[in-house]
C-alpha cells in the first residue's frame, strides 16, 4: 500500500553466519599480523615516507586486510537488510573472499620482501575481489532511494574504490618499471582516496544506521547525510586532485572541506546520541570516541604536509592518525559490537532462546585492547614527531598486545556462540 | 453502509468525528483483492485521493489498519477515522479538511518515533511501517517496556526485523510467531518464560 512496499515483504536476507565471519576472522588475523610486521621491521618505521618493506606491508595488512575486509563482511550482511534488497548470489560473495583474502596475504608478502611477482599477483587478486565487492554494492544501491545518508556515502566509496584501485595498480607497476615522475604524490592521492574516500565514506555511511541502532538513538535526518556526502565528495576531489597535480593549497582546501563534513557528521551523531534510550553506552563505544576524536585530528594533520611542512614526520603522522587513529579505532569498535550482534541474531535459528549479547561478549579482552590501542596511538604519535625509537618500540608492543587481546575476544565470541548453538541443537533433537 | 459501521466493533473510541456523516455515503474502495493478488495498491489509493476536492471523502476497505497510509494522507490534508468491521476487514474514512485532527477521537497513541499503537483483544498492537531505521526498533522497545505482565505485543512491520531479536533477548522478550503478508509482516512478541 506504500511506495515500494511490495518489496518490503521480501524473505529472509540473512546470510549463513559462516560467510560474514570468515571476513571478520581474516580481518582479526591480518590485524595481528600487521603489528607483528611493524615490530619486526620497526627500524624502517621512523622516517617512513613510502617504498617497499615491512612498514608498507604492515600498512596494507591494516588497510586491505583489516579495514576493507571488515567493511566487506559487514556490508554483505548489513546492506541487504538495511536496503531490503539482495546483495547478490552467495557464490559471488564466497568468490570475493577466495580471491581477496589470499590476494592480501600475497600482496603484503610481496611488499615486505620486494617480490615483484607477488606484488603483481596479490594486487590483481585484491583489485578483482574489490571490484566484485564494488559491483555487488553498486547493484544493490542502484534502486535504493529511501536511505540517502547511507547510499550517497556508499556511492562515494564505490567511486573512490575505482580511483584508489587504478592508482594502486599504477604504484605497484612503478615499483618495477619506475615510470612515474612523482611516486610519492600518487601514493598520497591513493591514500586520500583509500582512507577518506573508500573506507571513510563506508564508515560514515554505515554510521548513520549502525550508531543509532546500537545506542537506540533517533534516526539521523536525511539532510545531515546529504550534506556530509556533498562536502566529503567535494573534499575528496580537491584533496586527491590537489595532491596529484602538486597544488598544496587545493589539497588543504580539500582537508578543510573534510573538516566541515566531519563537523556536520559528528553533530548528527551526537544529536542521535542525546536522544538514546540506552543511557549507559556499551564498552565498544569507548573506541568510537577515540575514532571520532582522531578523525578531525587526522584532517588537521593532513593540512601540514599539504601546506609545505616536511613529509618526514608530518606525512607519516597524518597517515598514522588516519589509518590507525580514525579508521582502525572505528572499525575495531564496530567489529567488537557486530560480531556478538550477528551471533545473537543467528542464535535463535532453531527456535530456542537467542544468546544474549552480554553473554557473548567477554569484557576483559576488549578492555585490554582499548588500553593497549590507545597507548600505542599516543606512544607512536609522539615517537613519529620526535623521532624517538623507544616510545616507538613500546607503542608497537602495546599495539601487538592489543591485537592479541582482540584476537582472544574474537575467538571467545565464536566459542560462546558455538557452545550456545550446540546446546540449542541438543535441545532441538530432544524435542 | 452506516448500518455496517454502527454495528461493527468500534476500534477508535471517543465517538466518531462530526465529518463522518459526510463520508458514510462515499463508495468504499476495496483494496483487499489487490493485496490478496500481491499487488501494492498504493498507486490506486493515491490516484483516488488525488481526485478528492476539499470537503470530500474517500473510504478504503483494507485487511488491516493501514496506519502508514493514514499518516501519508494526513500529510496531504486528510483526517481519518478507522474501524474494524470484522477479522481481516478494516474500513477507514478519509475526509479532506486539512487533516489537523486526524487522530482525534481515536484510542490510538502515537509514539515520539511516529509509530501508532492501539489495543486489541489479542494484545497491544504497534504499527511501525514506513518509519526510518532505527525508529521501528526504538518504538517497539519503548512499547514493551510499558507492556503489562503476560501481555503480548503485536508488531505490524514491512519486513522481518532481524536486528530487533538481540535487543529483545536482552530485555527478556522473544519473537514468538511471525506471519508474513503483503506489506504487513506481523510479529507476536512475548516475554521469555
Amino acid at each position: 500500500m506504500f511506495p515500494g512496499s511490495f518489496m518490503m515483504g521480501a524473505k529472509d536476507r540473512l546470510l549463513p553466519p559462516s560467510i560474514p565471519y570468515r571476513f571478520f576472522v581474516a580481518a582479526v588475523f591480518f590485524h595481528l599480523l600487521a603489528w607483528v610486521l611493524l615490530l619486526v621491521g620497526n627500524e624502517g618505521v621512523l622516517g617512513f615516507v613510502g617504498g617497499q618493506g615491512m612498514t608498507l606491508a604492515a600498512l596494507h595488512l591494516i588497510t586491505l586486510g583489516t579495514l576493507a575486509m571488515t567493511a566487506m563482511g559487514a556490508a554483505i550482511q548489513l546492506l541487504p537488510v538495511a536496503t531490503r534488497r539482495p546483495l547478490g548470489p552467495v557464490w559471488a560473495i564466497k568468490l570475493m573472499f577466495i580471491l581477496y583474502a589470499p590476494g592480501v596475504a600475497l600482496f603484503a608478502a610481496g611488499l615486505a620482501h620486494s617480490f615483484a611477482w607477488a606484488q603483481h599477483a596479490g594486487a590483481t587478486l585484491c583489485v578483482v575481489g574489490l571490484a566484485l565487492f564494488g559491483g555487488l554494492v553498486g547493484a544493490n544501491l542502484r534502486r535504493v532511494d529511501d536511505l540517502p545518508g547511507v547510499t550517497r556515502h556508499a556511492w562515494l566509496a564505490v567511486a573512490s574504490l575505482i580511483g584508489l584501485a587504478i592508482l594502486g595498480l599504477v604504484l605497484v607497476i612503478d615499483f618495477t618499471k619506475g615510470f612515474l615522475p612523482d611516486h610519492t604524490s600518487v601514493a598520497a592521492a591513493h591514500a586520500v582516496l583509500a582512507g577518506y574516500g573508500f573506507m571513510g565514506m563506508l564508515s560514515a555511511g554505515f554510521s548513520f544506521v549502525l550508531i543509532p541502532m546500537f545506542v537506540l538513538g533517533s534516526a539521523v535526518p536525511d539532510a545531515v547525510g546529504k550534506r556530509t556526502a556533498q562536502l566529503s565528495g567535494l573534499g575528496l576531489v580537491l584533496g586527491a586532485g590537489g595532491v596529484l597535480v602538486g597544488i598544496g593549497t587545493l589539497s588543504a582546501l580539500g582537508a578543510l572541506l573534510g573538516l566541515a563534513a566531519t563537523i556536520v557528521y559528528l553533530r548528527g551523531m551526537l544529536a542521535s546520541l542525546k536522544t538514546r534510550m540506552k543511557k549507559r553506552l556499551e564498552p565498544f563505544f569507548r573506541m568510537v570516541w577515540v575514532a571520532w576524536a582522531l578523525l578531525p585530528v587526522s584532517l588537521v594533520a593532513a593540512l601540514l604536509p599539504a601546506l609545505g611542512a616536511p613529509l618526514d614526520p608530518w606525512a607519516e603522522l597524518w597517515v598514522f592518525l588516519l589509518v590507525f587513529g580514525w579508521l582502525l579505532s572505528f572499525v575495531t569498535a564496530i567489529l567488537q559490537r557486530i560480531m556478538p550482534f550477528l551471533a545473537s541474531m543467528h542464535s535463535s535459528a532453531l527456535g530456542g532462546k537467542p544468546a544474549l549479547l552480554s553473554h557473548l561478549s567477554p569484557k576483559l579482552p576488549v578492555d585490554i585492547h582499548l588500553g593497549c590501542h590507545t597507548a600505542a596511538l599516543v606512544l607512536i604519535s609522539v615517537a613519529l614527531v620526535g623521532g624517538w625509537v623507544w616510545p616507538l618500540r613500546l607503542g608497537l608492543i602495546a599495539g601487538l598486545a592489543g591485537a592479541i587481546a582482540f584476537g582472544v575476544y574474537t575467538v571467545e565470541v565464536l566459542r560462546r556462540y558455538r557452545s550456545h548453538m550446540a546446546a540449542a541443537v541438543a535441545a532441538h533433537q530432544q524435542g | 453502509m452506516a448500518g455496517d459501521v454502527a454495528s461493527a466493533g468500534i476500534n477508535e473510541a471517543g465517538g466518531p468525528p462530526e465529518w463522518l456523516s459526510l463520508a458514510l455515503d462515499a463508495p468504499p474502495l476495496d483494496v483487499r483483492s489487490l493485496l490478496a493478488q500481491g499487488v501494492d495498491p498504493f498507486a490506486t489509493v493515491m490516484e483516488a485521493a488525488s481526485g478528492i476536492e476539499f470537503g470530500g471523502s474517500l473510504v478504503i476497505d483494507a485487511p488491516f489498519n493501514p496506519s502508514p497510509l493514514r499518516r501519508i494522507l494526513a500529510g496531504r490534508g486528510f483526517s481519518s477515522y478507522g474501524r474494524k468491521l470484522g477479522e481481516g476487514h478494516w474500513r477507514v474514512f478519509f475526509h479532506l479538511d486539512g487533516g489537523a485532527d486526524w487522530e482525534s477521537g481515536a484510542d490510538v497513541e502515537v509514539s515520539p518515533e511516529g509509530a501508532m499503537s492501539w489495543r486489541e483483544e489479542d494484545g497491544l498492537h504497534i504499527d511501525v511501517r514506513k518509519l526510518a531505521p532505527p525508529n521501528p526498533m526504538l518504538a517497539i522497545l519503548r512499547l514493551i517496556e510499558s507492556a503489562g505482565p503476560g501481555e503480548t505485543v503485536v508488531v505490524h512491520h514491512e519486513r522481518e526485523p532481524h536486528f530487533l531479536a538481540p535487543e529483545l533477548a536482552e530485555r527478556g522478550w522473544r519473537i514468538a510467531r511471525v506471519s508474513s503478508e503483503v506489506v504487513n509482516v506481523r510479529l507476536w512478541l512475548e516475554r521469555v518464560i
